[in-house]
């Protein structure tokens, strides 16, 4: 049963960038569980750069270092197209030392949290952004 | 724009210091509606703390059938080591226990020469095979520690039908992890596991595909 006042997210659509098969199973099963969050995913920057102007997400949570094209190059293209600029990107980092965290928001997102991701830390900020 | 945060809760309410006293027990009526909310949170607590490690293993479970299928499961436990446990320093070592040797099978974030010196079996890494039990460094406090294993945080056993399959070697922990936590102690007794389960599952297939 979910808890009282998490149905009004029914409508919301977060776009989830990771490359790593075990992080974007865990924040499936966070998202199934405790939201209604629609959830959809990409495995590396330039996936994340084409699905994020398909579906139009409400929010991006994105991983930093993945093959192709990294979290921070996808982050600087989505906030140069008018289409997709005005996404809040999260992203997701191994490392919290300042300069990595300047180097993020510096291409553009709008917030980071560091992994190991914490659930309630998550929720949190994505209600934050997307409200309740 | 927000640094982390720990998951906080919002606290209890703080009790009325002039409510009227409870009858029978003499405890002030606040206090023990206090006592109860305290108690509930705690309880909740628990309940969210176990929920947290059942997410955690289920995902952990799915990623080493996953690797069965479709991949390589040293890289799985690898990635479970890195997103849920929080180490990108992971050297993951086959045993043979007939000839009490180690072979290198897969690491990540480790340099050469000390993939080499842990090869070796020495050390920690050779007390977690050879005594078939997990080693923390950090618990043994009067063990010295070569050069090589200033940064261990653990030797995890790999253990199958009693044997020892293997050895994971996690070095440095994450800058913003400071300690192993109680839901990672229990993701390694699974890895111990089911982490050798998948390994033994692997080498068979090797073994049933080479000439």
């Amino acid at each position: 049963m979910r808890p009282k006042g998490e149905k009004a997210m029914a409508t919301k659509k977060i776009l989830l960038v990771d490359d790593s098969c075990t992080a974007r199973l865990v924040n499936r099963m966070i998202f199934s569980q405790k939201t209604n969050y629609v959830l959809v995913s990409a495995v590396d920057g330039k996936e994340a750069v084409e699905r994020a102007r398909e579906e139009k997400p409400d929010l991006i949570l994105m991983d930093i270092v993945m093959p192709r094209m990294t979290g921070l190059e996808a982050c600087r293209v989505l906030k140069k197209d008018k289409d997709t600029e005005r996404i809040p990107i999260i992203l997701l980092t191994t490392r919290g030392e300042e300069k990595y965290v300047q180097e993020g928001y510096a291409s553009g997102c709008s917030d980071y949290l560091t992994k190991p991701v914490n659930d309630a830390e998550l929720l949190d900020l994505l209600k934050a952004y997307l409200g309740e | 724009m927000s640094s982390t945060r720990n998951g906080s809760r919002p606290p209890a309410q703080t009790a009325c210091q002039t409510e009227p006293v409870n009858g029978s027990s003499g405890v002030p009526a606040g206090t023990e509606e206090l006592r109860r909310r305290v108690q509930q949170l705690s309880l909740r607590e628990q309940l969210e703390r176990h929920h947290f490690l059942l997410e955690r293993l289920n995902a952990a479970s799915a990623r080493l059938i996953e690797a069965l299928e479709h991949g390589d499961v040293c890289e799985a436990i690898g990635e479970i080591i890195a997103n849920l446990i929080g180490s990108e320093e992971v050297a993951i070592f086959h045993y043979f226990p007939l000839v009490r040797s180690f072979k290198l099978a897969w690491s990540s974030g480790v340099e050469n020469d000390v993939l080499r010196a842990f090869g070796s079996g020495a050390g920690f890494l050779g007390r977690a095979a050879h005594g078939q039990t997990s080693q923390f460094p950090e618990r043994l406090v009067n063990t010295p520690l070569m050069c090589y294993e200033k940064n261990l945080t653990a030797c995890i056993v790999l253990k199958s039908s009693n044997e020892v399959v293997g050895v994971i070697a996690i070095l440095g922990l994450l800058p913003q992890k400071s300690c192993l936590e109680w839901a990672d102690f229990e993701l390694l007794k699974f890895l111990e596991v089911y982490g050798a389960v998948a390994l033994q599952f692997q080498r068979l297939q090797q073994e049933k595909v080479a000439p």
